[in-house]
Order: C-alpha cells, then sequence, then structure tokens
C-alpha cells in the first residue's frame, strides 16, 4: 500500500486542488509574496537613490535595529497600544455580544449604531476624533471643564489613540462574536436556568467557553492588526506633536524611514523585526490555544 | 433539486460574466487615446492653486492643441508617487519640483535636460528671474526646471487686539524687539490670548528669518556646515525662546493640535509669521477679512537688516516621458511672461518672473504689499541634498526647547551637531 | 420574578444606551459641526454646542466642490470589482484548503498565512509600480488591483468549508460528480452566507482603503471617495463645517448598505464559526 506513486484519486485531486487554488496562489504571488521577498532582501543593504546602487552591508541594518533607541521605544509604543486595544475592545464586545443576542426591544438598532463606526471612512473618524478631543476647542474638555492634552501629552496619547482603536473596532468583533453566539444551542441556556444559573453565571460558564473559539479568532487577528497600527496614528498625530515620539508605533517608523527618509533598506528591516515578532506571538497564542480554547 | 441546479447554474455563470467584467473593464481602457493626440498628465500638491493653473493650461491646450490632464495629490503622498515613478522610469510628463529634493532628482538624470532649449529659447531668458531660483535647479550647470513662483515672508497681526491693547500696529521700522515687546502687552495671564506663535517646524516661516537678519545661518554656502552653533544664530533663536520661556506662546501641545493659521483665525494669538503661499487660507475666513492684516517682518537691532527667507517651485519634466518635446512646450508655456503674470493676476501665488508679482499684491485685500516689499532683501531657503533628513532631526531635537528640557543654546549646538554628520554622509 | 426580570431589562437597555451614546458623540458632533458657521467652530467662550442657525451652505459648497455622483461611481465599481474577484477566487482556494487533500497544500496555505502578517505599506510602491508599468494609472483596474485575491477571505471560506459534514462529498462521489461539479453544484451553494460575509468585509476594507486609491487614481474623474476626503483636510484647511459635511455625505451610503444586508451578514460568519 505504501507506493511512492499517486493513485488515481491522489492524482485526481492533485489537480483539482492547484486548479482551485492557482488563481490565488498566483496573485498572492504577484501582489504579495514577491514584494515581501524583496523587502527581506532590501534589509540587508544600503539603499542608493531610487533603488540603483544598493550596497550590502550584510547585518548592518539589524544591529543598528537594536541599537537604535527609537525603534524601541516605538515597540513599546506598540505593546502599549495592543494591551489597551486588544483586551478592551474585546471585553466590551463580548458583553454586548451577550446582550444583543437576547430577543429584545431595539436589538437592531442597538447593533446598527454600535457597528456605525466600522462603515465611516479613516479619514473622517480621525477629522472627527481629533476635533472633539482638541484640548483649545474640542467638545470634551469644554464640556468638561478639564484642560487635557488628550493626543499631545507624551504620557497620555497612546492610550487616547488605543481607547479610538476600541471605539472604532468594538462592531467588528462584537458581530463576529455575535455570529459565534448564534452556533450555541438555546437549549444549553435552558438547562442552565433550571439548574438556578443566573445572567452572570451562564454567561461564565456557558457564553464564554463555548465562544471561546471565536474569541480565539478575535485575538489573533485582532493583535496582529494592532501590531500593524498606522493609519490611526498617521492621521490623528501631526508631525510638530510633542507625544509623536511616544506614540509613533513600528509602522509608522517603518513609513517614515522608507517612505519620508527613503532609507529602504533600514525601513525594510524594521519590518522584518516585525514580522518575526508577529510569528512567535502567534505561534505562542497558537501553541497556548490547547489550554483554554474549547472545540466542540 | 432541479432547483438547485439552475440556481448554481445562475450562481456559475455569474461568477464567469464577473471574471469577464474585470477583463474587459481592462480592454476599454486601453483603447480610450488615440495616437495622434498628446496628453500632458501633469501633477501637483495644492489644491488651493487647481482653478487657476487649470485655466493657464486651458490657455496652452487652447493655443498647441496639446492636451493636459492636472492631478493634485496632497503632500505626502505626492512624494511617494515621484518616488515610485522615479524608480519604475514612470513619472508624470509634467510636475513641481521643490528644493528639499530636486538635488537627487537632478543628480540622477530624473528631470528632463533643459539646458539647451533653454538656450535655444526666445520666451525663457534666464535673466528674468531670480538667479537662486535657477541655482535650486541647477546640478553641474545644467538647467532641470522652470521657476514657477516664488514666496516671501511677512508678519501677519490681528488689528482689533492691537487696538484693544492700545498698540501702534507693527510698521516696517519693527525690531524682533519691538516684537516682544507687543507680544508681552498682546498675553493675557489666563491663556485665552497669546501675542506669537511658532511652531518648532516654523522654520522658513519663522526663526530662519530671525537667524539670517542676526547675521547668522542655518547652512554654509558650501553645504557643508550648520550654523546653528554660530553665536550670531543662537542669539537670534534666544529671541524665540524669550517668546517660550514667558509664555507669550501657546504651548507646542496647542499649536500642534491646532495649526497656527487656525489660531491666529479664531483670535487666539495675536502674531505670527507666515509665508505667501498661507493667503488662501486667511481669504477663506471672514473672521480674518476683518480683523487680520499683514506687515513686513520686523529688523535686528543689532545688523539692522531685514532678511525674509525665500523659495519657490520649479516645473521639471520627467526625462525617461513619452512626450518630452510636448512636454518643454509646456514648461516654456507655464515659465513664459503671458502665463506668469496670469498666474499673479488670478491670486494663485506670486510668480517668479521679474516684475510680474505686482499684479498679484492687488489680488486680494489684505496689505500684500508687504509680501512684495520683503523681496527686497531675501534668503533663499537653506537646503542641500538630504534637506528633509536634517531638518526634520532639528525639529525633533527643538522640541525640547519648547517643552522647556533643555536651554535654547544646548538645543543649537545640539541641532549643529546632528545637522553636521548628515551633511558629512551626503 | 417578573419585576426582577423587567428590573433586568431596564438595566441592560440603560447599558446599551451608555455605550450606544459613546458611539453616537462623535457622530452627532459631526453633523452639528456640519451645520455651523467656520467662526463658530473655533469659538471658545462661550463654547458653541447647537449651531445659531442650521446653516446648510456648508452641504451646498461641498456639493459642488467634490463630484459626488463620480466618487460615489468610482468606489462602487471598485467595491464591486473587488467582490467578484475577491469571493471567486477566495471560494475556489477556501475549498480546496479545506476538503481536498494534496501535495504542496500546506506550503500554499502558510504563505496565505504570511501574508496577513506583514504592514500592507510594503506592498505600495511594488504595486504602484507594476500598474504604472501596465500604462493602467487612473484607471478602475488600478484601484481593483491589490484587492483581487484575499488572504483573509481564503482564510475565512476554509473556515467555512471545514465545518461543512463529510458525508456530502461522499453521496456526490457516488452519483459520479467529479470534484469539480461536487464543489460547483453541491459545496458553493451551501457556504453561500460565507461569500456574502466576505463581500461585505470586502466592501468595508475597500471603502476604507485610503493610501492605495490615493497614489494610483489622483485624477478627479477616477478618484474615490475615501482619497477624496483625505485631500479635503490637506495642508492648510481650517474648514470644519465643509470637512465634516463631505465625511456624512461620504458615510450615509455604507450605512444604508450595512442596515440593508445586516442579516445576511451576521448569518454569513455565523456559518463560517469563526474558529481556527
Amino acid at each position: 500500500m505504501k507506493s511512492k506513486k499517486m493513485s488515481p484519486q491522489q492524482k485526481n485531486e492533485f489537480m483539482w486542488g492547484w486548479i482551485f487554488i492557482l488563481p490565488t496562489l498566483i496573485g498572492l504571488v504577484i501582489l504579495n509574496i514577491i514584494p515581501i521577498f524583496q523587502t527581506i532582501y532590501q534589509s540587508f543593504f544600503k539603499t542608493g537613490d531610487f533603488g540603483r546602487g544598493n550596497k550590502f552591508v550584510g547585518l548592518d541594518n539589524y544591529m543598528k535595529v537594536f541599537a537604535d533607541e527609537e525603534v524601541w521605544q516605538s515597540l513599546i509604543n506598540t505593546f502599549k497600544y495592543a494591551i489597551v486595544e486588544v483586551p478592551v475592545s474585546i471585553c466590551i464586545a463580548l458583553v454586548l455580544a451577550a446582550l444583543l443576542n437576547r430577543k429584545m426591544k431595539g436589538r437592531t438598532i442597538y447593533r446598527t449604531i454600535i457597528f456605525l463606526p466600522m462603515v465611516t471612512a479613516p479619514a473622517a473618524i480621525a477629522m472627527v476624533w481629533r476635533w472633539v478631543l482638541n484640548s483649545k476647542f474640542g467638545l470634551i474638555n469644554n464640556i468638561f471643564g478639564v484642560d487635557v492634552q488628550w493626543l499631545s501629552d507624551p504620557k497620555i496619547a497612546v492610550y487616547t489613540l488605543a481607547l479610538i482603536g476600541v471605539w472604532s473596532i468594538i462592531g467588528y468583533n462584537m458581530i463576529l462574536f455575535l455570529a459565534g453566539l448564534q452556533e450555541i444551542p438555546a437549549d444549553y441556556y435552558e438547562a442552565a436556568t433550571i439548574d438556578g444559573a443566573t445572567g452572570m453565571k451562564s454567561f461564565f460558564y456557558i457564553t464564554i467557553p463555548l465562544l471561546s473559539p471565536s474569541i480565539f479568532f478575535v485575538c489573533i487577528t485582532r493583535i496582529i492588526s494592532a501590531l500593524q497600527v498606522f493609519d490611526l496614528i498617521f492621521m490623528v498625530m501631526d508631525k510638530t506633536n510633542p507625544a509623536l515620539s511616544k506614540t509613533q508605533s513600528l509602522v509608522y517608523l517603518f513609513y517614515d524611514y522608507s517612505f519620508a527618509q527613503k532609507n529602504l533598506g533600514y525601513g525594510a528591516t524594521i519590518v522584518v523585526v516585525l514580522l518575526i515578532l508577529t510569528l512567535i506571538i502567534t505561534a505562542i497564542q497558537m501553541y497556548a490555544q490547547k489550554k483554554w480554547v474549547f472545540y466542540n | 433539486m432541479k432547483f438547485k441546479k439552475i440556481f448554481c447554474g445562475v450562481l456559475a455563470a455569474s461568477m464567469i460574466m464577473g471574471l469577464m467584467g474585470c477583463g474587459s473593464e481592462e480592454a476599454t481602457i486601453n483603447t480610450s487615446s488615440t495616437p495622434e493626440e498628446v496628453t500632458l498628465s501633469i501633477n501637483i500638491w495644492d489644491t488651493y492653486q487647481q482653478p487657476g493653473l487649470q485655466q493657464i493650461l486651458d490657455d496652452f491646450t487652447a493655443k498647441t492643441g496639446i492636451k493636459t490632464e492636472l492631478s493634485v495629490i496632497t503632500w505626502t503622498e505626492y512624494w511617494t508617487i515621484l518616488e515610485a515613478g522615479a524608480q519604475g522610469g514612470q513619472l508624470p510628463d509634467v510636475f513641481w519640483m521643490h528644493s528639499n529634493e530636486s538635488q537627487r532628482y537632478m543628480e540622477n538624470d530624473m528631470l528632463l535636460d533643459i539646458t539647451d532649449k533653454i538656450a535655444e529659447s526666445t520666451i525663457i531668458d534666464p535673466e528674468n528671474y531670480p538667479e537662486d531660483i535657477w541655482g535650486l535647479y541647477t546640478s553641474s550647470d545644467k538647467y532641470y526646471a522652470v521657476p514657477k513662483d516664488i514666496d516671501t515672508i511677512a508678519l501677519w497681526y490681528n488689528k482689533t487686539m492691537f487696538d484693544e491693547a492700545g498698540l501702534e500696529y507693527p510698521n516696517a521700522d519693527w525690531t524682533w524687539d519691538d516684537m516682544t515687546e507687543a507680544a508681552r502687552k498682546l498675553t493675557k495671564p489666563d491663556g485665552s490670548q497669546y501675542g506669537v506663535a511658532i511652531r518648532n517646524d516654523g522654520g522658513q516661516m519663522g526663526y530662519y528669518n530671525m537667524i539670517y537678519s542676526n547675521g547668522g545661518y542655518v547652512i554654509s554656502e558650501d553645504k557643508k556646515k550648520s550654523g546653528y552653533d554660530d553665536p550670531k544664530s543662537i542669539e537670534a533663536m534666544q529671541i524665540l525662546e524669550t517668546w517660550i520661556n514667558e509664555g507669550l506662546m501657546p504651548s507646542l501641545s496647542i499649536m500642534a493640535e491646532t495649526n497656527v493659521e487656525v489660531l491666529m483665525q479664531s483670535a487666539q494669538i495675536a502674531m505670527t509669521i507666515q509665508g505667501s503661499w498661507m493667503l488662501s487660507s486667511y481669504e477663506e475666513s471672514e473672521y480674518a477679512l476683518a480683523n487680520i492684516d499683514i506687515a513686513e517682518l520686523p529688523m535686528s537691532k543689532s545688523t539692522g537688516e531685514r532678511v525674509s527667507m525665500f523659495n519657490g517651485l520649479g516645473w521639471a519634466a520627467s526625462a525617461s516621458g513619452d512626450h518630452t518635446e510636448e512636454a518643454w512646450q509646456l514648461l516654456e508655456y507655464l515659465g513664459s511672461k503671458e502665463a506668469q503674470e496670469k498666474q499673479a493676476e488670478l491670486g494663485v501665488t506670486m510668480s517668479a518672473y521679474n516684475g510680474t508679482s505686482d499684479k498679484w499684491a492687488t489680488s486680494s485685500s489684505f496689505n500684500l504689499q508687504a509680501y512684495i516689499n520683503m523681496m527686497d532683501n531675501m534668503i533663499i531657503n537653506p537646503y542641500s541634498r538630504n534637506t528633509f533628513i536634517w531638518d526634520s532631526e532639528n525639529n525633533e531635537i527643538l522640541k525640547q526647547a519648547y517643552l522647556g528640557e533643555k536651554s535654547m543654546e544646548e538645543v543649537c549646538k545640539e541641532m549643529a551637531a546632528q545637522q553636521n554628520k548628515v551633511l558629512a554622509d551626503e | 420574578m417578573e419585576k426582577e426580570k423587567s428590573k433586568m431589562s431596564i438595566f441592560i437597555h440603560i447599558i446599551l444606551i451608555i455605550v450606544s451614546l459613546t458611539m453616537l458623540i462623535p457622530f452627532c458632533w459631526m453633523i452639528l459641526t456640519s451645520f455651523k458657521t467656520v467662526s463658530e467652530t473655533m469659538q471658545v467662550d462661550p463654547f458653541v454646542i447647537f449651531p445659531k442657525e442650521w446653516k446648510i451652505d456648508a452641504f451646498i459648497t461641498v456639493m459642488k466642490e467634490m463630484n459626488f455622483l463620480i466618487l460615489y461611481k468610482n468606489t462602487l465599481l471598485m467595491i464591486l470589482f473587488r467582490i467578484i474577484c475577491c469571493v471567486i477566487t477566495a471560494t475556489l482556494a477556501g475549498y480546496a484548503f479545506a476538503r481536498l487533500n494534496f501535495k504542496g497544500k500546506n506550503f500554499a496555505f502558510t504563505l496565505v498565512l504570511i501574508q496577513m502578517m506583514v504592514p500592507v505599506q510594503i506592498f505600495l510602491i511594488p504595486q504602484y509600480l507594476m500598474i504604472s508599468k501596465m500604462g493602467l494609472l487612473n484607471t478602475t483596474f488600478a484601484l481593483v488591483f491589490p484587492g483581487m485575491v484575499s488572504a483573509f477571505g481564503t482564510f475565512l471560506l476554509r473556515q467555512a468549508y471545514m465545518s461543512l459534514p463529510k458525508d456530502l462529498e461522499e453521496a456526490a462521489k457516488i452519483d459520479g460528480c467529479n470534484i469539480g461539479q461536487t464543489f460547483l453544484f453541491i459545496m458553493a451553494p451551501l457556504t453561500r452566507s460565507s461569500m456574502v460575509a466576505l463581500g461585505i468585509f470586502t466592501a468595508l476594507f475597500a471603502f476604507k482603503d485610503l493610501m492605495w486609491p490615493m497614489i494610483v487614481n489622483s485624477n478627479k474623474d477616477t478618484m474615490v471617495l475615501s482619497s477624496a476626503l483625505a485631500k479635503m483636510q490637506g495642508q492648510y484647511v481650517t474648514d470644519y463645517p465643509e470637512l465634516m459635511a463631505a465625511s456624512l455625505i461620504a458615510t450615509i451610503p455604507m450605512i444604508i448598505i450595512y442596515v440593508v444586508f445586516q442579516k445576511q451578514f451576521i448569518q454569513g460568519i455565523a456559518t463560517s464559526g469563526g474558529k481556527l
């Protein structure tokens, strides 16, 4: 039975399999994979003007990146952002999904409102938050009569940004959780009610464990995107902002080096570092899921 | 079951249609231009200049039959596209060039060499434009762009606030010390009104003018040395330090969250220093039209000099374009007295062509004559091959002085050291 | 018991209303600002919350200055073609990754995953170069180009196919269907709702894509909504009423689409289970 030749059945699957993935694969290779390898390649070079006259420098860029305080600071900023944005948005979204999964008045309206930020152009989101949080003309400071520099105090700006991130992503997480909740059979809850479990208890003992695959999916994808945060910072933080160095993310730094300073090699190195970091974090999560994710 | 099959059939058919849809989209685009008619692609970054320039381009099309297609892209993306285009040999036919970037583009032969064409041209005579602007777009004695415009710097002030404080309006005899004195009187202790505002990135629209009028410099003539550690530069920067330390300016946070011109137009500050290109912003504000006006910059007490930084954009063409002949025709037209006069007349900007800017001065109710008067003693805005790098790093270092973390003298020396390092690598 | 239940439900409504308000305040502020005058937006003492007069000037100016019909049309074309391409390629690939066993599958799937872990900004210039070499700048094709395939979509559809029972295919095989037929006639129709979900996600991501449309289609006839908005807040714009009015006009159609498709949307994601 252990013949090296493929059986007709295997041959058949091989052929169809490749036909099916070919469009996606060709697209991915041309659009993404080649540029990724170019980036990795570039990280070993000191790039000349307009991509000409590149000079091989070995691991120089990497040595510089690891010795660069700015890179470390950006790494810390990125983590600070992710540590607030991911858990807070997941917790709030979980509670909301649990509440909105029940039959109740105004369910559709609530769901629509909470999803609203997801359908708003990012430029508009950035604009309106800049305006709402402006320390002089902003709504918040004027209504509460406080004088907080939400977006330009180096100590708090990164958390403000993370909260804007939470605000704009709750709807997305909630929809994914709602979808997951629809798979949980209603009789689980009925049984729990008979056993005397109240809302709170059933939330922790039924909803969360049964929803854990969805939570895991959201965790993985949200952490990856949080580590890549860029648009928000780019559009909200001005170049002159005194809090910029305490808020800029790794991708922001990459963008600055590659696009503004035209130092492609150095920018590429930062991206490679981020890629490795993401791979490690994702791998750890994949490993840890066995401990807490509950599959049917 | 039959229904299901029909459904699947429809689904499959719609998928195929979809694919074809994608393909046909591509096909229709290729046939859209016939070979004879030439359309030049043009990139610029300033939305405010679009309507005026479009008129000038329409004139060009009427004259030559060459069509143009004008695209406006915001500053940051503009340079991203240009960089990518240069890498791939796909630059737009005609585009704006800025002194921050011109050296790299010229040295790598990205821009069309128009030296011979200018020599033959009866329309463009280098004599008619400021020499320093040519300097921005010349490399190894070759011309790579036609001067488009010129900008100078002047002082904007709030008349109503000066009246309220019982002060005389700024005038041509003012020194920087007079400005400091006025700023003190115009600053209210409760933070509702500040005397003056200049951001850390306000070199050209701010402290550069103070440095050069005081006899200092930002970069040496040979572009090898920073001038920030020159005592005269430091002395000028210490005026700025006074403004910061005495609280005559809003905090950097406030200025970062809200641009200086917005602070000016919302009656938060009494004075600021602005470039002539900012005019369009003020023209749109009712408050500004009623309360704000322009005066010449103050002069330095020790030298008695008044200096304005100036800069000018250039119209450049792609060296690798398909229509370089037509592109040159357009450059020539854009540089002609006729087009330059029209540009000034329409209030687009001051024009590079000597003497045409007087028409610009009457295009607004603000005292634009102040900008024209500043042309009497202009110094080209400091630049080198990697202007952007040392400039943005300097702005970063200067933040420390704004935040009161370091004295201005320390900061200046730090900036000089950093800048010298970048210049040594050029 | 009943009383307690109604108390509970009031409590829940209160929570939901607070959350909804937090979500809505920025939008309310957008609406209020769009009806104000410029000087009202910049007045601090006294701070203006409601405009003195509800002025629609900002909307009129914005409508005049920006050709929203063209912007909507371009945005719609971009979204539509991206959805079509994405859904087709992702459905095919998702099926193969979930249900077929063949050499090279794991390697290919790793490539799909890696794509998700890199910031999209690194693709900007290489993709721009491709489009400009093809001479297709300022076309609908350029807008669609980077969104023709989707790693995220492939992933999502793979999850959907994984959750389907195995015996469906067995039955088809006995009926004499080959793999292609099985996919097209039996399996694909079962994941319709996931396709709808992917379609909506694609639409959202396309609508939010900012940098790419901005650099490839800078011409006013081929520009899309997001870049037109970003351009408005360019270097020295101070007219907040106009900015907010434009943002509102740009956002409303997407809200309508979402409200209409909301049910399918949630259902679509539900069948894909969101499991790894």
